[in-house]
């Protein structure tokens, strides 16, 4: 193909994620007249919190061309032991701490497994899934525990007219915004991914800005449990199972590649994540089949797979050397 | 040797930036650099040129602090200079703007430009002082001529650009010695213009730079001494003005090493009376591929070693690739014995075509499976048994055995070895073992002895040979000029994706092909 | 770097040497036997040894299955996904209250044919996106378990209005109540797996594919077709052990075999089968099967409870990555 004629083509995939998001808002808000009122959008804002958070956390793994498949495992272990603490009586801010710092060691022993051990990240992970769902078993006796209430007023709490979930994912992402494109670091991370060997040989630090990467995806998979507890109210031992797998499709779904070095926390991943939360919502609204909702929502996860991979190929045909001078 | 470059030197004050004294250098016994002795002195540029493989790249490895040398010393400044890695190199101000760039594509320019030490904000906190990488990095545009604003994303330039943003970031780490490794080779003509008055402007500054190219004409423009590297060793050095174009080819090339080369005499069957009139193997007519080859046209003959001599980067890789169905050709049309050549590898392996690809490890072979499947590769097809396929791998040991002593293979190497445990030699002895299993009409070789021992190269021009004896057309692709010379019965020259000059074996004239190589044709 | 401090010992190198060799499942399989043989009551008696196999006897299939995507260098998420599609399907030909061929004597064949038929269709989708349109395997067939596992619950809604479908033919239910029949089933897929991987031109090209794709495409290889081989192959094969779990638990859902996923990835990396592509054996599959088998009945027996056999699944497949990781090394310091 020729250079000239596939760059229009390779912006126009850039726009991919926020033109699908429109897509569907239209294609929403014409089936029902409800799906664009106030009420609706900050539930669903709010449904989808949890689901940001852990996907920012996510996109910072996936910038480096690798992947967390623990999240969910962590969420639930980290969930576990808080709530344990809780009914024992200790006090909710502890309780909350312990769940974020469950979050920042496991992050913490991927990285090392990744980093140090040189595992590919897909299986190190998966491994860490077992054993983190396995230990957080243990620690409910795989029972599901009902917190106390202040859980739940936490998620149903209102600053400003705004509730404290949407303040808290907002400065979750707000901070992984600003790291990724105003901190050395974020920049350094984007470099990494774009190409490992480059990396090095350019100086930069690659052990450590991996395991940061992992280190981050676990605290943020730590407050998005968070999150997720003070909507339920609730431990089950089914809590977290899947989150993975969201939050890697709602940093597809926001334009982030699989092949690294690629990827926005905003607005991308939290348009992703709101979207998937609106597909759901939409087809609720919309009274379409509830069996359904996984088809549908596949489809459009498959199309900004495609996607990438569309624009991968043409970026990789444009990055061939031409031999013929132009001028 | 040493002795007479230094008489011959110009440049052997002490006040030099770099100086390079007897550095001899090896790889697994084979020599590279046997000695080499020059300095590059402050507000100097030196043109080093040289045939690919004379040695240029591995003095500059030494430079950047990639590779040590077993014997000789580096200075800096006059001090001794031995870098342990990029780092050193860099703490030292000794920059590199290869051909092929360093950038991050998916970064700014200015991101690309600071990326190790970003200008941070106040207070020691984490964050970019945007204002001040904004303002430095217009001023390192600004020196290196680029009007573009710096938050632009490196992917959007076009190549001449990036080149100047990798110069932009050689002067922004404070570089006072900047190697510039065939930086013209995707330029544009406006753009080579543009590098050449930077360049003179660096040199205004005291900024000593090395200058490596194949573009003769260039280096005699640009560069105020010219150092001549054959075969590890410097055979002419001296002001520019004092050296003319001819010249520097034949200092070039000089050398013969016959022994080297199986003896091949000129050809005069297929054109001798009463001989059986063969049609060509291989009709190439009209082949070209926007802004890859353009209107290459040739035939190979059965039986004859047909060689594609160029710089690199030439389009002589690019062409065996769409010969070979790996990418597409726009116009033109390829015939193998008379009949269309269409499909994908696959269908034209069968057909009689064979590739020996320049990139051994990325193409050629499977590095972590066995010797012998890799030999089998191309032809298990043939060793299979209905229904289902079935493989019978007796036969397969059974040829490839007696494949693996027809090529010579170490005779210490097992079958069952993984390919990554064999010499360059002995992988490049797989490939072509795997290759003439298949006993193809039409073998192409793309550099077919690049980073191998001597006599493992021997023996494989022997095996060249000897297919082509056998009735088989064999297209030998080489950046070394004294091999095609040395095996080739003819030599098509190329440059720029053209064809610029055809020779024939007893016409060859070393000077005129490697002219072809390097003039452009006049419009 | 610590761990290569630890393990660059010469005596390690020998331990490694044999453990990355290929047989580090079967060491599992025995040292799981010994540890297991004196503490867990009736462990080496004969009936729960054969309980360990039959109940095997699926998962043994998958990961069969997905040892060949593996050898290929991709990976199959979605055969749980076609567990649960092609019971649905099945069921709905051969059984329940609306079931198309119900009472028929064809049912059980027709029945068998539509699951495999949907595993094999399943895996063509699959190797199509994966060669054809170069999308990761990873998110491909992530997406197919959730559009699949979807579809099967939308179908069993929409087609026979209830969770499950009972009412199977006793022809098929005998593959379920009969082990020795679905033990013969299981063991020659398996064996028909090991010939096609180990004795065939395609076995020879999926190894080929794996170790270096662009390699085997300039050697002739048909690298497109291969992929989607492998793919259909491991969709067939979900189906077959859909076929074996449907009949043994007499019922269609869409539910069947949602927690064998890890087992069935773990099973293949604990044998040896290498996630990079181009190294895997039916045989060492095998092995991680037994030895999970081994491990879940043995803890089963010591009455310990799941969340351990789970941490304990977790931490084998994590010191198997870790070996091949370290066999790797081993081999390029050895140059």
């Amino acid at each position: 193909m020729n250079s000239s004629a596939s760059k229009p083509w390779l912006r126009l995939l850039d726009l991919a994620p926020v033109a699908l998001f429109a897509v569907m808002l239209v294609v929403f808000g014409a089936m029902s007249d409800r799906f664009l009122t106030t009420g609706n959008i900050v539930q669903v804002l709010v449904q989808a919190s949890s689901t940001a958070v852990v996907a920012v956390g996510m996109t910072f793994v996936l910038l480096t061309a690798g992947v967390d498949l623990s999240v969910g495992a962590v969420m639930f272990l980290g969930a576990g032991l808080a709530g344990k603490m809780a009914l024992a009586g200790q006090p909710l801010p502890l309780c909350l701490a312990v769940m974020l710092a469950v979050g920042i060691a496991a992050g913490a022993v991927n990285a090392l497994l990744v980093t140090r051990l040189r595992l590919v990240p897909f299986i190190a992970t998966l491994a860490m899934l077992h054993i983190g769902r396995g230990t957080g078993r243990w620690v409910t006796q795989t029972r599901a525990m009902n917190l106390p209430e202040p859980f739940l007023l936490l998620g149903s709490a209102r600053w400003l007219g705004v509730p404290l979930p949407i303040w808290m994912a907002g400065t979750v992402v707000a901070v992984a915004h600003l790291v990724l494109t105003r901190t050395p670091f974020g920049r350094q991370l984007h470099a990494l991914g774009n190409d490992a060997e480059a990396a090095r040989k350019a100086g930069l630090p690659t052990g450590r800005l991996l395991a940061a990467a992992y280190i981050i995806c676990g605290a943020c998979a730590g407050l998005g449990g968070i999150l997720a507890l003070t909507q339920l109210g609730a431990v089950s031992p089914k809590f977290g199972e899947l989150y993975e797998f969201d939050a890697i499709t709602a940093s597809v779904l926001g334009g982030t590649s699989l092949f690294g070095g690629r990827g926005k926390v905003f607005p991308g991943t939290v348009l992703g994540a709101v979207m998937l939360k609106c597909i759901f919502n939409g087809l609720v609204i919309a009274r379409a089949d509830p069996y359904l909702y996984p088809v549908i929502t596949g489809a459009v996860i498959f199309a900004a797979v495609l996607l990438d991979s569309l624009r991968d190929g043409i970026a990789k045909k444009l990055a061939r050397r031409r031999i013929i001078p132009a001028g | 040797m040493i002795a007479s470059t230094e008489d011959r030197g110009t440049t052997a004050e002490p006040s030099d930036a770099v100086r390079f004294d007897g550095i001899v250098k090896g790889f697994t016994g084979v020599p590279v650099l046997k000695g080499v002795s020059f300095g590059v002195a402050a507000g100097k540029v030196v043109g080093l040129v040289g045939e690919n493989g004379a040695g240029k790249s591995t003095l500059m490895n030494l430079l950047g602090g990639n590779l040590r040398p077993d014997a000789g010393t580096i200075r800096r400044d006059g001090r001794p200079y031995t870098p342990q890695g990029p780092d050193d190199a860099r703490a030292a101000g000794i920059a590199f703007v290869h051909q092929e760039l360093n950038l991050f594509p998916n970064l700014s320019i200015a991101e690309n430009l600071f990326l190790r030490d970003f200008p941070r904000g106040p207070g020691r906190l984490p964050w970019i002082d945007r204002g001040a990488l904004r303002a430095k990095s217009e001023a390192l545009l600004l020196q290196v001529g680029l009007d573009r604003d710096p938050a632009t994303p490196v992917e959007r330039l076009p190549a001449g650009e990036r080149q100047l943003v990798e110069i932009a970031k050689a002067l922004g780490a404070d570089a006072r010695v900047i190697l510039f490794d065939e930086p013209t080779t995707s330029l544009s003509s406006v753009e080579r213009e543009r590098l050449f008055a930077l360049v003179a402007k660096l040199r205004d500054r005291g900024i000593a730079m090395v200058y490596i190219s194949h573009a003769l004409g260039d280096v005699l423009r640009l560069c105020d001494d010219v150092v001549v590297l054959r075969d590890g060793e410097v055979v002419g050095a001296g002001a520019a003005t004092s050296f003319d174009h001819d010249r520097l080819v034949s200092l070039m090339v000089g050398r013969q090493l016959t022994q080297l080369y199986p003896e091949r005499l000129p050809r005069t069957h297929d054109v001798a009376p009463g001989a059986p009139v063969r049609g060509p193997v291989l009709e190439v007519s009209g082949v070209s591929q926007p802004g890859i080859v353009r209107d290459i046209s040739f035939q190979l003959v059965a039986g004859e070693v047909l060689g594609i001599s160029g710089l690199m980067g030439a389009g002589r890789s690019e062409l065996a690739r769409i010969l070979f169905g790996l990418d597409p050709h726009g116009t033109g049309e390829i015939r193998l014995d008379g009949e269309r050549l269409d499909g994908p590898p696959g269908e034209r392996i069968r057909r009689g075509l064979a590739f020996l690809t320049e990139d051994r490890r990325g193409e050629g072979l499977c590095m972590e499976a066995s010797i012998t499947d890799n030999m089998a590769l191309a032809t298990l097809r043939s060793h299979t048994r209905t229904p289902a396929r079935w493989l019978d791998s007796r036969a397969v040991d059974l040829v490839v055995g007696l494949m693996r002593d027809a090529v010579r293979l170490s005779p210490k190497a097992k079958g069952a070895d993984a390919v990554r445990t064999l010499s360059g030699g002995n992988q490049q002895k797989v490939v072509l073992g795997k290759w003439l299993l298949a006993a193809p009409k039409v073998l192409v070789l793309d550099e077919p002895t690049r980073g191998i021992d001597i006599g493992a190269k021997s023996e494989i021009y022997q095996l060249v040979h000897r297919l082509a004896d056998r009735g088989a057309g064999v297209i030998v692709i080489s950046s070394e000029l004294e091999e095609v010379v040395g095996i080739c019965d003819r030599v098509l020259v190329m440059r720029h994706g053209a064809i610029t000059g055809e020779f024939r074996r007893g016409g060859f004239d070393r000077e005129k092909m490697l002219a072809a190589a390097l003039v452009a044709p006049k419009p | 770097m610590t761990s290569a401090g630890t393990i660059g010992g010469r005596g390690s190198r020998s331990v490694a040497r044999i453990l990355g060799s290929g047989h580090f499942g079967l060491v599992l399989c025995l040292m799981a036997a010994v540890a297991f043989a004196p503490v867990a009551p009736g462990f080496l008696s004969s009936g729960n040894l054969a309980n360990i196999l039959v109940g095997a006897l699926p998962l043994l299939v998958l990961a069969t299955g997905q040892t060949i995507v593996l050898v290929t260098g991709g990976i199959d998420l979605s055969v749980t996904a076609v567990i649960g599609l092609a019971s649905i399907v099945g069921a709905l030909v051969m059984g329940g209250e609306h079931g198309w061929m119900r009472g028929s004597p064809m049912a059980m064949p027709v029945g068998i044919a539509a699951m495999l038929g949907t595993g094999a269709t399943i895996g063509f989708l699959n190797g199509f996106c994966v060669a054809r349109l170069r999308m990761p395997a990873f998110m491909v067939t992530l997406v197919a378990t959730m559009t699949f596992g979807g579809l099967a619950v939308w179908l069993v809604k929409q087609a026979a209005g209830v969770e499950s479908i009972y009412g199977l033919p006793a022809s098929f239910l005998a593959l379920g109540s009969r082990p020795a029949l679905a033990a013969c089933l299981a063991v020659l897929a398996t064996v028909a797996a090991h010939l096609l991987l180990g004795r065939t031109l395609l076995g020879r090209w999926f190894h080929a594919v794996g170790h270096n794709p662009r390699a085997s495409l300039i050697s002739g290889v048909p690298v497109g077709r291969v992929t989607v081989a492998a793919y259909v192959v491991s969709g067939i094969f979900a189906a077959l052990a859909s076929v074996l779990i449907t009949a043994r638990l007499e019922t269609g859902s869409p539910n069947h075999g949602k927690a064998l996923l890890l087992d069935v990835i773990g099973a293949a990396v604990i044998g040896g089968t290498s996630l990079s592509g181009g190294r895997g054996k039916v045989v060492w599959t095998v092995h991680g099967v037994l030895f999970l088998a081994l491990l879940g009945n043995g803890m089963d027996l010591l009455n310990v409870s799941d969340f351990l056999v789970t941490i304990a699944k977790g931490a084998v497949i994590l010191v198997a990555a870790l070996l091949d990781v370290w066999r790797r090394r081993l081999a390029i310091d050895a140059e």
